[in-house]
Protein backbone atom coordinates (compact mmCIF):
# COMPACT_ATOMS: atom_id res chain seq x y z
CA UNK A 1 0.00 0.00 0.00
CA UNK A 2 2.76 2.49 1.65
CA UNK A 3 4.50 1.79 -2.08
CA UNK A 4 1.77 2.00 -4.11
CA UNK A 5 1.40 5.53 -2.68
CA UNK A 6 5.05 6.85 -3.07
CA UNK A 7 4.81 5.52 -6.96
CA UNK A 8 1.26 7.16 -7.02
CA UNK A 9 2.57 10.38 -5.62
CA UNK A 10 6.01 10.25 -7.55
CA UNK A 11 4.14 9.96 -10.87
CA UNK A 12 1.82 13.35 -9.69
CA UNK A 13 5.29 15.04 -8.67
CA UNK A 14 6.84 14.47 -11.94
CA UNK A 15 3.85 14.98 -14.01
CA UNK A 16 3.41 18.71 -12.52
CA UNK A 17 6.85 18.98 -13.17
CA UNK A 18 6.32 18.36 -16.71
CA UNK A 19 2.63 19.98 -17.40
CA UNK A 20 5.17 23.50 -15.90
CA UNK A 21 8.03 22.75 -18.54
CA UNK A 22 5.11 21.87 -21.26
CA UNK A 23 2.99 24.67 -20.34
CA UNK A 24 5.42 27.31 -21.88
CA UNK A 25 6.24 25.14 -24.78
CA UNK A 26 2.63 24.31 -26.03
CA UNK A 27 1.87 27.96 -25.77
CA UNK A 28 4.63 28.78 -27.95
CA UNK A 29 3.81 26.36 -30.07
CA UNK A 30 0.02 26.90 -30.39
CA UNK A 31 -0.01 30.30 -30.29
CA UNK A 32 3.53 31.37 -32.33
CA UNK A 33 3.81 27.83 -34.79
CA UNK A 34 7.47 28.24 -33.22
CA UNK A 35 8.86 25.15 -31.48
CA UNK A 36 11.16 26.11 -29.40
CA UNK A 37 14.51 23.90 -28.89
CA UNK A 38 15.80 26.64 -26.48
CA UNK A 39 12.90 26.03 -24.21
CA UNK A 40 15.25 23.30 -22.18
CA UNK A 41 17.66 26.04 -21.90
CA UNK A 42 14.94 28.87 -20.80
CA UNK A 43 14.43 26.13 -18.09
CA UNK A 44 18.35 25.66 -17.91
CA UNK A 45 18.61 29.91 -17.28
CA UNK A 46 15.86 29.40 -15.10
CA UNK A 47 17.66 27.19 -12.46
CA UNK A 48 21.09 29.32 -12.87
CA UNK A 49 19.23 32.51 -11.75
CA UNK A 50 18.65 30.32 -8.42
CA UNK A 51 21.61 30.13 -8.30
CA UNK A 52 22.94 33.50 -9.06
CA UNK A 53 20.68 35.15 -6.61
CA UNK A 54 21.55 32.85 -3.34
CA UNK A 55 25.18 33.85 -4.48
CA UNK A 56 24.58 37.56 -4.62
CA UNK A 57 23.08 37.03 -1.14
CA UNK A 58 19.20 36.81 -1.99
CA UNK A 59 17.24 33.68 -0.66
CA UNK A 60 15.90 31.05 -2.45
CA UNK A 61 12.34 32.41 -2.13
CA UNK A 62 13.56 35.42 -3.82
CA UNK A 63 14.88 34.15 -6.49
CA UNK A 64 11.88 31.84 -7.18
CA UNK A 65 10.40 35.50 -7.77
CA UNK A 66 13.60 37.25 -9.67
CA UNK A 67 13.71 33.90 -12.09
CA UNK A 68 10.61 33.86 -13.96
CA UNK A 69 10.69 37.85 -14.74
CA UNK A 70 14.58 37.43 -15.52
CA UNK A 71 13.53 34.95 -18.17
CA UNK A 72 10.15 37.02 -19.38
CA UNK A 73 12.59 39.66 -20.56
CA UNK A 74 15.50 37.78 -21.86
CA UNK A 75 12.30 35.87 -23.64
CA UNK A 76 11.24 39.60 -25.30
CA UNK A 77 15.03 39.92 -26.37
CA UNK A 78 15.08 36.75 -28.17
CA UNK A 79 11.50 37.18 -29.72
CA UNK A 80 13.18 40.90 -30.59
CA UNK A 81 16.31 39.64 -32.05
CA UNK A 82 15.75 36.15 -33.22
CA UNK A 83 12.43 34.95 -33.48
CA UNK A 84 10.76 38.40 -35.00
CA UNK A 85 12.45 37.24 -38.26
CA UNK A 86 12.18 33.45 -38.87
CA UNK A 87 7.92 33.70 -37.88
CA UNK A 88 6.38 32.04 -41.01
CA UNK A 89 9.53 29.84 -41.85
CA UNK A 90 8.56 27.01 -39.88
CA UNK A 91 11.92 24.90 -40.25
CA UNK A 92 13.86 28.54 -39.79
CA UNK A 93 12.12 28.42 -36.34
CA UNK A 94 13.33 25.44 -35.04
CA UNK A 95 17.01 25.69 -36.70
CA UNK A 96 17.20 29.27 -35.11
CA UNK A 97 15.83 28.12 -31.72
CA UNK A 98 18.02 25.20 -31.68
CA UNK A 99 21.19 27.43 -32.71
CA UNK A 100 19.70 29.98 -29.57
CA UNK A 101 19.69 26.69 -27.45
CA UNK A 102 23.42 26.28 -28.13
CA UNK A 103 24.47 29.74 -27.29
CA UNK A 104 22.69 29.97 -24.38
CA UNK A 105 24.01 26.68 -23.16
CA UNK A 106 27.64 27.66 -23.54
CA UNK A 107 26.96 30.79 -22.37
CA UNK A 108 26.00 28.90 -18.99
CA UNK A 109 29.42 27.12 -19.17
CA UNK A 110 31.69 30.07 -19.23
CA UNK A 111 29.86 31.70 -16.99
CA UNK A 112 29.00 29.29 -14.24
CA UNK A 113 31.63 26.50 -15.59
CA UNK A 114 30.72 23.27 -16.52
CA UNK A 115 30.11 21.67 -13.01
CA UNK A 116 27.25 20.67 -11.43
CA UNK A 117 25.79 23.51 -9.18
CA UNK A 118 24.11 22.61 -5.39
CA UNK A 119 21.26 24.51 -4.89
CA UNK A 120 19.99 23.42 -1.13
CA UNK A 121 16.63 22.68 -0.63
CA UNK A 122 14.63 25.84 1.32
CA UNK A 123 11.85 23.32 2.68
CA UNK A 124 13.57 20.60 3.95
CA UNK A 125 11.01 18.85 6.34
CA UNK A 126 9.10 15.60 5.61
CA UNK A 127 5.59 15.11 6.09
CA UNK A 128 3.97 12.00 6.87
CA UNK A 129 0.78 11.17 4.57
CA UNK A 130 -1.29 7.86 5.14
CA UNK A 131 1.81 6.73 6.91
CA UNK A 132 4.63 7.19 4.50
CA UNK A 133 7.27 10.00 4.88
CA UNK A 134 7.26 12.81 1.95
CA UNK A 135 8.88 15.85 0.98
CA UNK A 136 7.68 18.91 1.64
CA UNK A 137 9.41 20.63 -1.19
CA UNK A 138 8.29 18.00 -3.71
CA UNK A 139 4.43 18.97 -2.45
CA UNK A 140 5.35 22.38 -3.21
CA UNK A 141 6.52 21.93 -6.55
CA UNK A 142 3.07 20.18 -6.93
CA UNK A 143 1.43 23.00 -5.85
CA UNK A 144 3.63 25.57 -7.85
CA UNK A 145 2.47 23.67 -11.08
CA UNK A 146 -1.66 23.45 -10.17
CA UNK A 147 -0.87 27.31 -9.42
CA UNK A 148 0.65 27.34 -12.87
CA UNK A 149 -1.43 25.21 -14.97
CA UNK A 150 -4.69 27.14 -12.89
CA UNK A 151 -3.47 30.54 -13.76
CA UNK A 152 -2.66 29.91 -17.05
CA UNK A 153 -5.74 28.32 -18.13
CA UNK A 154 -7.83 31.78 -16.38
CA UNK A 155 -5.56 34.24 -18.12
CA UNK A 156 -6.48 32.41 -21.48
CA UNK A 157 -10.18 31.77 -21.00
CA UNK A 158 -11.18 34.24 -18.26
CA UNK A 159 -9.44 37.24 -19.36
CA UNK A 160 -10.06 39.84 -21.95
CA UNK A 161 -6.17 39.45 -23.19
CA UNK A 162 -6.64 35.32 -23.71
CA UNK A 163 -9.31 36.05 -25.54
CA UNK A 164 -7.21 38.11 -28.11
CA UNK A 165 -4.58 35.66 -27.55
CA UNK A 166 -7.08 32.94 -28.76
CA UNK A 167 -8.20 34.72 -31.20
CA UNK A 168 -4.63 35.47 -32.67
CA UNK A 169 -4.23 31.56 -32.63
CA UNK A 170 -7.56 31.36 -34.33
CA UNK A 171 -7.21 33.58 -37.12
CA UNK A 172 -3.99 35.58 -37.25
CA UNK A 173 -4.74 37.61 -40.35
CA UNK A 174 -8.56 38.92 -38.84
CA UNK A 175 -7.33 39.52 -35.60
CA UNK A 176 -4.89 41.63 -37.48
CA UNK A 177 -7.67 43.20 -39.43
CA UNK A 178 -10.23 43.80 -36.01
CA UNK A 179 -6.89 45.95 -34.75
CA UNK A 180 -5.97 43.75 -32.33
CA UNK A 181 -2.22 44.04 -32.14
CA UNK A 182 -0.56 40.83 -33.03
CA UNK A 183 3.32 42.23 -32.52
CA UNK A 184 2.19 43.06 -29.37
CA UNK A 185 0.69 39.75 -28.13
CA UNK A 186 4.01 37.94 -30.09
CA UNK A 187 5.85 39.51 -27.81
CA UNK A 188 3.88 38.75 -24.72
CA UNK A 189 3.06 35.25 -25.57
CA UNK A 190 7.10 34.78 -25.93
CA UNK A 191 7.46 36.07 -22.88
CA UNK A 192 5.51 34.49 -20.86
CA UNK A 193 6.25 31.28 -22.51
CA UNK A 194 9.88 31.97 -21.20
CA UNK A 195 9.12 33.15 -17.90
CA UNK A 196 7.01 29.61 -17.62
CA UNK A 197 10.15 27.80 -18.83
CA UNK A 198 12.12 29.94 -16.09
CA UNK A 199 9.56 29.23 -13.11
CA UNK A 200 10.10 25.68 -13.84
CA UNK A 201 13.89 25.80 -13.75
CA UNK A 202 14.16 27.82 -10.77
CA UNK A 203 11.35 25.41 -8.62
CA UNK A 204 13.21 22.42 -9.71
CA UNK A 205 17.20 23.27 -8.72
CA UNK A 206 16.80 22.48 -5.19
CA UNK A 207 16.03 18.58 -6.11
CA UNK A 208 17.97 17.98 -9.76
CA UNK A 209 22.02 19.00 -10.57
CA UNK A 210 21.87 22.18 -11.62
CA UNK A 211 24.37 21.42 -14.71
CA UNK A 212 24.41 22.65 -18.33
CA UNK A 213 22.46 19.66 -19.31
CA UNK A 214 19.81 19.54 -16.63
CA UNK A 215 17.55 20.96 -19.98
CA UNK A 216 17.69 18.23 -22.25
CA UNK A 217 16.31 15.62 -19.41
CA UNK A 218 12.19 17.62 -19.15
CA UNK A 219 12.73 18.67 -22.64
CA UNK A 220 12.28 15.71 -24.45
CA UNK A 221 8.71 14.09 -22.17
CA UNK A 222 7.79 18.06 -22.79
CA UNK A 223 7.75 17.20 -26.95
CA UNK A 224 6.37 13.81 -26.13
CA UNK A 225 3.93 15.29 -23.96
CA UNK A 226 2.50 17.61 -26.83
CA UNK A 227 3.20 15.22 -29.52
CA UNK A 228 0.65 13.04 -27.81
CA UNK A 229 -1.89 15.09 -25.97
CA UNK A 230 -2.34 17.76 -28.99
CA UNK A 231 -1.60 21.56 -29.38
CA UNK A 232 -5.52 22.64 -29.54
CA UNK A 233 -5.81 22.74 -26.19
CA UNK A 234 -4.42 23.09 -22.67
CA UNK A 235 -6.70 19.84 -21.83
CA UNK A 236 -4.40 17.95 -23.94
CA UNK A 237 -1.16 19.42 -22.49
CA UNK A 238 -2.67 17.76 -18.94
CA UNK A 239 -3.74 14.46 -20.74
CA UNK A 240 -0.12 14.21 -22.07
CA UNK A 241 1.42 14.98 -19.28
CA UNK A 242 -0.55 12.54 -17.38
CA UNK A 243 -0.01 9.76 -19.78
CA UNK A 244 4.04 10.41 -20.42
CA UNK A 245 4.61 11.06 -16.60
CA UNK A 246 2.30 8.53 -15.21
CA UNK A 247 3.91 5.74 -17.36
CA UNK A 248 7.22 6.60 -17.04
CA UNK A 249 7.45 6.43 -13.35
CA UNK A 250 5.15 3.56 -13.10
CA UNK A 251 7.17 1.56 -15.25
CA UNK A 252 10.34 2.55 -13.64
CA UNK A 253 9.30 1.82 -10.49
CA UNK A 254 8.60 -1.91 -11.28
CA UNK A 255 11.87 -2.09 -13.73
CA UNK A 256 14.69 -0.04 -14.66
CA UNK A 257 14.71 3.54 -15.77
CA UNK A 258 16.32 2.30 -19.00
CA UNK A 259 12.51 0.10 -19.92
CA UNK A 260 10.37 3.29 -19.00
CA UNK A 261 12.05 5.15 -21.29
CA UNK A 262 11.37 2.71 -24.00
CA UNK A 263 7.92 2.22 -22.97
CA UNK A 264 7.41 6.36 -22.99
CA UNK A 265 8.84 6.45 -26.23
CA UNK A 266 6.84 3.00 -27.82
CA UNK A 267 3.49 4.67 -25.88
CA UNK A 268 3.94 7.85 -27.46
CA UNK A 269 4.30 6.12 -30.82
CA UNK A 270 1.45 4.08 -31.25
CA UNK A 271 -0.55 6.93 -29.65
CA UNK A 272 0.92 9.17 -32.46
CA UNK A 273 0.06 6.60 -35.04
CA UNK A 274 -3.43 6.30 -33.37
CA UNK A 275 -4.19 10.05 -33.23
CA UNK A 276 -1.46 12.28 -35.75
CA UNK A 277 -3.45 15.35 -34.29
CA UNK A 278 -2.75 14.19 -30.85
CA UNK A 279 -5.22 12.76 -28.18
CA UNK A 280 -6.71 16.40 -28.23
CA UNK A 281 -6.05 17.37 -31.58
CA UNK A 282 -6.85 20.65 -33.12
CA UNK A 283 -10.25 21.34 -33.84
CA UNK A 284 -10.89 21.68 -37.74
CA UNK B 1 -11.25 60.46 -47.76
CA UNK B 2 -9.93 57.02 -49.01
CA UNK B 3 -7.49 58.37 -51.95
CA UNK B 4 -5.99 55.30 -54.38
CA UNK B 5 -3.11 55.73 -55.90
CA UNK B 6 -1.15 53.32 -58.22
CA UNK B 7 -1.67 50.32 -56.40
CA UNK B 8 0.21 47.51 -57.73
CA UNK B 9 0.18 44.26 -55.69
CA UNK B 10 -0.32 40.81 -55.72
CA UNK B 11 0.57 37.08 -54.90
CA UNK B 12 4.76 36.46 -54.31
CA UNK B 13 3.74 33.45 -56.93
CA UNK B 14 1.46 34.26 -59.08
CA UNK B 15 2.55 37.99 -59.93
CA UNK B 16 0.94 40.99 -59.34
CA UNK B 17 -2.76 41.27 -59.66
CA UNK B 18 -3.41 44.83 -59.31
CA UNK B 19 -2.06 46.63 -61.97
CA UNK B 20 -2.38 49.99 -60.93
CA UNK B 21 -5.34 51.05 -59.18
CA UNK B 22 -6.79 54.30 -58.83
CA UNK B 23 -9.93 55.21 -56.76
CA UNK B 24 -11.38 57.57 -54.51
CA UNK B 25 -14.45 57.11 -51.89
CA UNK B 26 -15.67 60.30 -50.37
CA UNK B 27 -17.03 61.00 -46.62
CA UNK B 28 -20.27 58.88 -46.31
CA UNK B 29 -20.43 57.61 -49.94
CA UNK B 30 -21.04 54.08 -50.48
CA UNK B 31 -19.05 53.21 -53.77
CA UNK B 32 -19.74 49.25 -55.44
CA UNK B 33 -16.88 47.77 -56.92
CA UNK B 34 -17.83 44.91 -59.59
CA UNK B 35 -16.04 43.05 -62.15
CA UNK B 36 -15.20 39.48 -62.85
CA UNK B 37 -13.78 36.89 -60.63
CA UNK B 38 -10.01 36.95 -60.44
CA UNK B 39 -9.79 40.80 -61.20
CA UNK B 40 -8.56 41.59 -58.27
CA UNK B 41 -11.81 42.90 -56.36
CA UNK B 42 -10.78 41.40 -53.01
CA UNK B 43 -7.39 41.23 -53.67
CA UNK B 44 -7.95 44.85 -53.48
CA UNK B 45 -9.77 44.98 -50.53
CA UNK B 46 -6.35 42.91 -49.01
CA UNK B 47 -4.36 45.37 -49.87
CA UNK B 48 -6.62 48.45 -48.72
CA UNK B 49 -6.28 46.29 -45.47
CA UNK B 50 -2.82 46.20 -45.46
CA UNK B 51 -3.17 41.91 -45.76
CA UNK B 52 -1.17 42.43 -48.83
CA UNK B 53 2.03 44.83 -49.24
CA UNK B 54 1.80 46.83 -52.43
CA UNK B 55 4.52 46.93 -54.56
CA UNK B 56 4.11 50.01 -55.80
CA UNK B 57 1.08 52.98 -55.21
CA UNK B 58 -0.32 54.49 -52.06
CA UNK B 59 -3.41 53.95 -50.21
CA UNK B 60 -4.01 57.25 -48.09
CA UNK B 61 -7.30 57.76 -45.53
CA UNK B 62 -7.70 61.53 -44.68
CA UNK B 63 -4.63 62.39 -45.68
CA UNK B 64 -2.82 59.68 -43.74
CA UNK B 65 -0.69 57.31 -45.60
CA UNK B 66 -1.47 53.90 -45.50
CA UNK B 67 0.72 51.86 -47.24
CA UNK B 68 2.77 49.41 -46.00
CA UNK B 69 1.29 50.00 -42.48
CA UNK B 70 0.48 46.09 -40.69
CA UNK B 71 -3.25 45.44 -40.48
CA UNK B 72 -4.28 46.69 -37.20
CA UNK B 73 -2.74 49.72 -37.24
CA UNK B 74 -4.96 50.46 -40.10
CA UNK B 75 -7.95 49.24 -38.79
CA UNK B 76 -7.03 51.84 -35.86
CA UNK B 77 -6.76 54.32 -38.86
CA UNK B 78 -10.72 53.73 -39.24
CA UNK B 79 -10.85 50.84 -41.78
CA UNK B 80 -12.89 47.49 -41.32
CA UNK B 81 -12.81 44.88 -43.28
CA UNK B 82 -15.62 42.00 -43.69
CA UNK B 83 -14.12 39.07 -45.62
CA UNK B 84 -15.51 36.63 -47.69
CA UNK B 85 -16.28 33.75 -46.45
CA UNK B 86 -16.97 36.05 -43.07
CA UNK B 87 -13.90 34.53 -40.91
CA UNK B 88 -15.73 34.84 -37.68
CA UNK B 89 -14.36 32.90 -34.55
CA UNK B 90 -16.52 29.87 -35.27
CA UNK B 91 -15.41 28.84 -31.17
CA UNK B 92 -16.45 31.85 -29.75
CA UNK B 93 -19.62 33.31 -28.84
CA UNK B 94 -21.27 36.26 -30.73
CA UNK B 95 -20.65 38.59 -27.80
CA UNK B 96 -16.51 37.25 -27.47
CA UNK B 97 -16.72 38.30 -31.50
CA UNK B 98 -18.30 41.57 -31.10
CA UNK B 99 -15.59 42.47 -27.97
CA UNK B 100 -12.87 41.48 -30.25
CA UNK B 101 -13.77 44.49 -32.56
CA UNK B 102 -13.19 46.74 -29.65
CA UNK B 103 -10.68 45.56 -27.84
CA UNK B 104 -7.86 46.62 -30.20
CA UNK B 105 -9.15 49.77 -30.62
CA UNK B 106 -7.17 52.57 -28.80
CA UNK B 107 -9.18 54.47 -26.45
CA UNK B 108 -12.74 52.67 -26.54
CA UNK B 109 -14.69 51.15 -24.22
CA UNK B 110 -14.17 47.13 -24.19
CA UNK B 111 -17.98 46.80 -23.80
CA UNK B 112 -20.47 46.00 -26.54
CA UNK B 113 -22.34 48.56 -26.79
CA UNK B 114 -26.39 48.01 -26.56
CA UNK B 115 -26.53 49.77 -29.79
CA UNK B 116 -24.87 47.41 -31.62
CA UNK B 117 -27.35 44.79 -30.09
CA UNK B 118 -30.03 47.36 -31.24
CA UNK B 119 -29.30 47.27 -34.78
CA UNK B 120 -28.64 43.72 -35.17
CA UNK B 121 -31.56 42.13 -32.97
CA UNK B 122 -31.30 38.16 -33.87
CA UNK B 123 -27.42 38.64 -32.53
CA UNK B 124 -28.76 40.17 -29.26
CA UNK B 125 -30.96 36.95 -28.99
CA UNK B 126 -27.46 34.34 -30.17
CA UNK B 127 -25.70 36.99 -27.99
CA UNK B 128 -23.86 33.67 -25.67
CA UNK B 129 -24.10 31.41 -28.66
CA UNK B 130 -21.20 29.75 -30.09
CA UNK B 131 -20.74 31.32 -33.27
CA UNK B 132 -21.01 28.24 -35.80
CA UNK B 133 -24.22 27.23 -34.71
CA UNK B 134 -25.79 30.43 -36.48
CA UNK B 135 -27.21 30.23 -40.31
CA UNK B 136 -24.77 31.62 -42.88
CA UNK B 137 -27.06 34.94 -42.58
CA UNK B 138 -26.90 35.17 -38.81
CA UNK B 139 -23.20 34.88 -39.41
CA UNK B 140 -22.79 37.53 -42.45
CA UNK B 141 -24.80 40.14 -39.97
CA UNK B 142 -22.03 38.57 -36.92
CA UNK B 143 -19.29 39.54 -38.91
CA UNK B 144 -21.06 42.98 -40.25
CA UNK B 145 -21.51 43.74 -36.76
CA UNK B 146 -18.33 42.88 -35.41
CA UNK B 147 -16.49 45.40 -38.00
CA UNK B 148 -18.25 48.26 -37.39
CA UNK B 149 -18.87 48.09 -33.47
CA UNK B 150 -15.26 49.92 -34.09
CA UNK B 151 -16.55 52.54 -35.56
CA UNK B 152 -14.85 52.74 -38.59
CA UNK B 153 -14.98 55.71 -40.96
CA UNK B 154 -14.62 53.31 -44.15
CA UNK B 155 -16.27 49.81 -44.01
CA UNK B 156 -15.07 47.58 -46.40
CA UNK B 157 -17.37 44.67 -47.58
CA UNK B 158 -16.66 41.75 -49.71
CA UNK B 159 -19.50 39.86 -51.46
CA UNK B 160 -21.62 39.80 -48.10
CA UNK B 161 -24.69 38.08 -50.50
CA UNK B 162 -23.04 35.17 -51.18
CA UNK B 163 -24.69 31.96 -49.79
CA UNK B 164 -27.84 34.06 -48.00
CA UNK B 165 -31.49 34.04 -48.74
CA UNK B 166 -32.93 37.08 -50.68
CA UNK B 167 -34.31 38.22 -47.72
CA UNK B 168 -31.55 38.67 -46.02
CA UNK B 169 -30.06 40.26 -48.17
CA UNK B 170 -32.57 42.94 -48.28
CA UNK B 171 -32.00 43.05 -44.50
CA UNK B 172 -28.05 43.70 -45.13
CA UNK B 173 -28.66 46.17 -47.02
CA UNK B 174 -31.50 47.68 -45.07
CA UNK B 175 -29.09 47.72 -42.01
CA UNK B 176 -25.44 48.93 -43.46
CA UNK B 177 -27.22 51.88 -45.55
CA UNK B 178 -28.61 52.59 -41.95
CA UNK B 179 -25.39 52.68 -40.32
CA UNK B 180 -23.53 54.49 -43.54
CA UNK B 181 -26.16 57.42 -43.18
CA UNK B 182 -26.55 57.81 -39.42
CA UNK B 183 -23.06 57.08 -38.80
CA UNK B 184 -21.17 58.84 -41.80
CA UNK B 185 -19.47 55.61 -42.64
CA UNK B 186 -17.95 55.08 -46.76
CA UNK B 187 -18.50 51.82 -47.31
CA UNK B 188 -16.55 50.51 -50.57
CA UNK B 189 -18.68 47.16 -51.88
CA UNK B 190 -17.35 43.98 -53.74
CA UNK B 191 -20.38 42.95 -55.00
CA UNK B 192 -22.19 40.66 -57.93
CA UNK B 193 -25.20 41.17 -56.25
CA UNK B 194 -27.06 43.70 -58.86
CA UNK B 195 -30.07 44.13 -56.06
CA UNK B 196 -27.81 45.21 -53.02
CA UNK B 197 -25.43 47.57 -55.30
CA UNK B 198 -28.76 49.14 -56.20
CA UNK B 199 -29.95 49.31 -52.89
CA UNK B 200 -26.55 50.62 -51.36
CA UNK B 201 -24.31 52.49 -53.29
CA UNK B 202 -24.58 55.34 -55.10
CA UNK B 203 -21.67 55.05 -57.56
CA UNK B 204 -20.33 51.75 -58.83
CA UNK B 205 -16.65 50.99 -60.70
CA UNK B 206 -15.34 48.26 -62.92
CA UNK B 207 -12.47 46.91 -62.36
CA UNK B 208 -10.91 44.66 -65.15
CA UNK B 209 -7.30 42.86 -65.20
CA UNK B 210 -6.41 44.93 -62.24
CA UNK B 211 -7.42 48.51 -63.51
CA UNK B 212 -10.39 50.43 -62.69
CA UNK B 213 -11.68 50.59 -66.47
CA UNK B 214 -15.13 52.37 -66.29
CA UNK B 215 -17.56 54.00 -63.61
CA UNK B 216 -21.12 54.71 -63.61
CA UNK B 217 -23.98 55.71 -61.10
CA UNK B 218 -25.34 53.07 -59.70
CA UNK B 219 -29.39 54.39 -60.10
CA UNK B 220 -28.24 53.72 -64.07
CA UNK B 221 -27.31 50.20 -63.70
CA UNK B 222 -30.21 48.76 -64.82
CA UNK B 223 -30.64 50.64 -67.82
CA UNK B 224 -26.70 50.57 -68.88
CA UNK B 225 -26.83 47.09 -69.23
CA UNK B 226 -24.28 47.43 -71.51
CA UNK B 227 -21.70 47.83 -68.49
CA UNK B 228 -22.59 44.82 -66.99
CA UNK B 229 -22.56 42.64 -70.17
CA UNK B 230 -19.43 44.01 -70.62
CA UNK B 231 -17.38 44.12 -67.18
CA UNK B 232 -19.42 41.15 -65.71
CA UNK B 233 -21.16 38.63 -68.18
CA UNK B 234 -17.75 35.64 -68.40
Amino acid sequence: MAAVLIVALDAANFMLALLLVTLGLVILFGLMNVINMAHGEMFLLGAYAVVLVERQGGGFWLALVLAPLALAVIGLLIEEVVIRHVYHRFIDTILATWGLSISLKQAVIIAFGPTAQQVENPLPQTVVILGTLYPVYRLFIMAVAVLAAAGTFLLFYRTSLGLVARAVIANRPMASSLGLNTRRMDRMTFAFGAALAGLAGAVMAPLMSVDPQMGVGFLIPAFLSILVGGTGTLLGTLLGTTLIAGAGTVVASVWTQITAQIVVFALAIVVIRLFPQGIIGARR
Amino acid sequence: MLRIRGLVAGYEDAGSVLEGIDLEVAAGESVALMGRNGMGKTTLLRAIMGLLRPTAGEVVLDGVALTGRPPFEISNAGIAYVPQGREIFRDFTVEENLRLGLLGKHGMATRVPDAIYARFPILAERRWQRAETMSGGEQQQLAIARAVVGRPRLLLLDEPSEGIQPSLVESIATTVSAISREDGTSVLLVEQNLDLVLALTTRCLFIDNGRIVDATESARLRDERGLLDRYLTV
